[in-house]
């Protein structure tokens, strides 16, 4: 096991080596030119000149990559040529959010997803079976934008002045008081990795509102996370349920389940101690991939929703040609969703004693 | 010790203390200013140092004198260096005198920019200029202070005690953003946000009959034209570009593509531009049958197809593109001219057509500031070659409204230019298109401003928090580098210019300049500035605070010339270069 993570590890060396070069290229590829993108289209030619002089953007191409590649093996992720800002500041603001949201629409999309895949599995062909996978299949066709903007248009607009009304966008209410981890533990001048923990945790609302005490700030953030996990949960949640009624109706036609059930066992415990944990693995398989999916930014529901996550960003930073911040999010969505593939991989043995014997 | 004791020793220390206060405070004498002095690092004072001889007697002062006002002055060697500024000075406290290197009529226009902005002296030496410090801890004279930006999320002010303007309407105000129209109104709907400030073109109709809420329809100050290059056949002819004038139902496409308000334009300026727009001088009406009959006469190839390019960039000039190239494309067809549509990827149809290789094109021009200069200047100047060649006649009359303080004398040339417009057809002027912000009905006062950030301080909504969604993120809170209008308006709740507009109009108004003069031909402009204001940390505002917020964008020497790009963008469109820029 040891030596096949090692090998795993080894391997994202050359993985990461082609993102990067990847990304690199791609970005430059972009069509537009980055100084009329970035400021403007009244940018005169002369200022034009000049912002490209002082970016470095009038160097040849291979000169422009060797700078960033030195930059980056010192740990320097840039600095945003739109903001002007650290990009790693910039980094420990998004990620927290998407974070949050991915692992809210996650968590909705498996248990709602597995509940359905084996209550239809289980009646098969039933009216149950009928209608999950109509509302599975109705969830994977629905454009997510759309489905954002129905269920806020709903939660807000429709239900407002109810029990059942939320908020249609943004992370807090407006003008809720929560200040910086940075600023309540006294670390306003901490730098480099420590400055970067505590700015991630300061960016987790809810982790944020819950270490200072502030239970309604807390409240509030679950209320404002719902309908964009509802959102981004539903593409998953549906195709979780159609993969595990698949595994499932496999696992239920195995011999075992027979002596299983041909034991007396009870039904419960045929379905879920024999049937669902033997059907587990490509379950997991299909999570881990709709997580680090997940991870590399819901975009348009961060958009619908006004979310400040690393897809609205990274969608801005392309538009404004920001090459430190579009390379820098791409290489860490990469690495994230490398890593967790590398995690669905080992799950695979934990799950499966014949994995692990192998 | 006893009162009388006391009081004695109280009187003596201070009668002490005012004797040194007045031996410390030396009246400068009055030198003479050279014209012109070799350009520094940073802005030099304009006056000479007190000499010690300048000492009074100390008997004379019974108390303390204020500190004398010492100058500072910024000023080009000559006006050889590629921009049109001479010399900025603080003549005195509340004094500041710009002198231009040729006239220009609409100096207090151009500075009524965001970017002109006034920063405290003390604050560009602080922080060294650089917008990510200026933005950590925004220091300025407007209604506004920022208590905290969560980036990426929102930006939350509260009132500025030491605002010269009185009380703000609202204890607290927030601006969130949202890329997304149909979110935004939903905000607005739900009653999550005050205020939006920009309504899409098909929401129109939705907010205005909305019970809850309120439309705020904002003047078009732009222009959607039709360019062309006058150098490219079949282009060159100026029959064909008449003939394709009358080729368009600009009313038409006003009327099915444009939001209510929107105009069909009568010419390049803006109509509620003065001077600048000649109502006498009507364009071309459309006429289909003539327009064609004027083709053939100019022998048109009826054959070839004519790539038609622009952007899918929407614009308030510019609401539905897509539509509106095909209406184009569809008008033309009626008279048998095949077009070709051609969009392309924004900014290289930006560079592309300023270089002057897209013969015929769609595109558009908003107000920066609300003169004819903008519009006129800018794109028939000699140097604009996104039409072609320039026309001699037109630039004769640029050079008369351009330099000249006389509003008729320049009414006169801009009526002459908009004549001779109609009759080259450079390009085809189709409408001016109207915006619109939208407010909670229960919103006091909703103003919105054509040229202009919101004048939130004077809006109050029915929450002590007043809560905004605009499009975008600011960039910095140091709009001196910046372009964008969502910059500005974070910038402009905090700072202030010299002058500004008044709530809906493009009319001057004082802010931190209560008066301003020009000399006879306009190349000189002397700024009186309002006494007694205060920055938000208490500090006074003076003349040095105008001359240090202006040298910092002008020399490229200065160490505060930092900003967030340093190209400091509308400086250079408005005055060209910088002083002691690097060759």
């Amino acid at each position: 096991m040891v030596q096949f993570i090692l090998r795993r590890l080894f391997l994202l060396i050359f993985v990461a080596v082609g993102i990067l070069i990847l990304t690199f290229a791609m970005t430059r590829a972009i069509p537009g030119d980055p100084c009329t993108a970035m400021l403007g289209e009244k940018a005169t030619p002369q200022t034009c000149k000049l912002f490209l002089e002082r970016f470095g953007l009038n160097d040849n191409i291979v000169v422009q990559f060797v700078k960033y590649a030195g930059n980056l093996l010192q740990g320097n992720l840039g600095t945003s040529i739109k903001d002007s800002r650290d990009v790693t500041d910039i980094l420990a603001e998004r990620l927290p959010m998407t974070f949050e949201l991915t692992v809210f629409s996650m968590a909705f999309a498996s248990v709602f997803g597995v509940a359905l895949g084996v209550i239809s599995a289980v009646k098969r062909n039933s009216a149950a079976d009928v209608g999950a996978m109509i509302f599975a299949n109705l969830g994977v066709s629905m454009p997510i934008f759309w489905l954002g903007l129905l269920l806020a248009y709903i939660f807000a607009l429709t239900l407002r002045g109810t029990p059942f009304q939320l908020p249609p966008s943004a992370r807090i209410t407006a003008g809720t008081d929560l200040p910086s981890l940075l600023k309540v533990w006294g670390m306003e001048d901490a730098a480099g990795l420590k400055r970067f923990i505590v700015l991630m945790l300061s960016n987790s609302v809810l982790f944020s509102s819950l270490v200072q005490g502030k239970l309604d700030v807390f409240v509030d953030t679950l209320r404002h996370l719902i309908l964009p996990a509802i959102t981004v949960g539903t593409i998953p949640m549906a195709i979780i349920a159609r993969m595990t009624r698949g595994a499932m109706l496999d696992a239920l036609t195995q011999d075992y389940i027979r002596v299983a059930r041909a034991k007396g066992l009870a039904e419960f415990t045929v379905i879920m101690k024999h049937a669902f944990r033997n059907a587990l693995v490509p379950i997991i398989t299909v999570i881990g991939l709709q997580f680090g999916g997940l991870l590399s930014g819901a975009v348009l529901t961060e958009t619908t929703f006004s979310l400040p996550g690393i897809g609205t960003k990274l969608v801005d930073a392309i538009f404004s040609r920001d090459y430190p911040v579009v390379q820098a999010f791409v290489v860490v969505i990469a690495f994230v969703f490398v890593l967790v593939n590398l995690f669905v991989d080992l799950s695979y043995a934990y799950l499966n004693p014949r994995i692990r014997a192998q | 010790m006893n009162r009388s004791k006391l009081f004695s020793a109280v009187s003596l220390a201070a009668a002490s203390a005012m004797l040194l206060a007045a031996c410390g405070a030396a009246t400068p004498a009055p030198t003479a200013v050279p014209p012109t002095v070799a350009p520094a690092a940073t802005a030099v004072p304009a006056t000479a140092a007190p000499k010690p001889t300048d000492v009074p007697k100390p008997t004379v002062a019974p108390t303390a004198a204020p500190a004398a006002f010492v100058g500072d002055k910024l000023a080009a060697p000559d006006c050889n260096y590629g921009g049109s500024m001479k010399a900025i000075e603080a003549v005195d406290a509340t004094t500041v005198k710009f002198t231009l290197c040729a006239p220009d009529p609409a100096f207090p226009q151009k500075i009524t920019g965001s970017s002109f902005n006034i920063l405290s002296k003390d604050d560009i030496a602080k922080t060294g200029g650089d917008a990510k410090k200026i933005g950590e801890n925004p220091v300025g004279t407007g209604p506004y202070i920022l208590k905290e930006w969560k980036h990426g999320d929102s930006l939350t002010f509260t009132a500025n005690p030491n605002w010269w303007g009185g009380a703000v309407a609202n204890k607290q105000l927030v601006i969130r953003w949202s890329k997304e129209a149909a979110q935004a109104l939903l905000e607005l709907q739900s009653g999550n946000a005050d205020n939006i400030t920009k309504v899409a073109t098909e929401d129109f109709d939705t907010v205005a009959k909305d019970k809850n809420l309120k439309l705020i329809p904002v003047e078009g100050l732009n222009i959607f034209y039709v360019g062309f290059n006058v150098n490219t056949p079949p282009f060159d002819n100026e029959m064909v570009r008449q003939a394709f004038a009358m080729a368009i139902d600009r009313a038409k496409i006003v009327k099915d593509y444009y939001p209510e308000g929107s105009t069909v334009a009568n010419g390049f300026i803006p109509p509620s531009f003065k001077p600048g727009p000649s109502p006498d001088i009507k364009w071309y009406d459309y006429n289909a049958d003539k327009a064609k009959q004027m083709l053939v006469d100019a022998k048109f190839d009826f054959n070839q197809e004519i790539p038609l390019s622009y952007r899918q960039v929407v614009r308030v000039y510019l609401p539905s593109v897509d539509k509106v190239a095909q209406e184009i494309q569809a008008q033309f067809k009626k008279i048998g001219v095949k077009i070709k549509l051609t969009p392309k990827e924004s900014g290289t149809f930006i560079k592309s057509s300023t270089e002057g290789k897209e013969p015929f094109h769609l595109l558009g021009w908003g107000a920066d500031y609300p003169d004819a200069t903008n519009f006129i200047d800018y794109h028939f100047g000699a140097e604009h070659k996104q039409f072609g060649k320039a026309f001699p006649d037109i630039l004769e009359q640029i050079k008369v409204g351009a330099t000249n303080s006389d509003v008729a004398v320049r009414q006169a040339a801009y009526d002459k230019i908009n004549t001779m417009l109609k009759q080259h057809v450079p390009v085809i002027p189709v409408a001016n298109g109207y915006s619109a912000q939208a407010f909670r009905a229960d919103v006091t006062n909703p103003i919105a401003n054509p040229v202009s950030s919101t004048d939130f301080w004077m809006i109050k909504g029915a929450k002590d928090t007043f809560v905004s969604v605009q499009s975008g993120e600011p960039i910095s809170l140091d709009c001196a580098d910046e372009t964008d209008g969502e910059t500005f308006q974070a910038c402009d709740q905090i700072f202030e210019k010299l002058l500004g507009f008044k709530p809906g109009t493009v009319e001057l108004k004082p802010l931190l300049a209560t008066a301003y003069k020009a000399n006879a031909d306009a190349s000189e402009w002397t700024f009186t500035l309002r006494p007694n204001v205060k920055f938000s940390n208490g500090a006074a505002f003076t003349a040095n605070d105008v001359v240090a917020s202006f040298a910092r964008q002008w020399d490229a020497s200065n160490p505060a010339h930092k900003g967030d790009t340093a190209t400091f963008d509308y400086w250079a469109s408005y005055f060209g270069g910088f002083l002691n820029a690097k060759k």
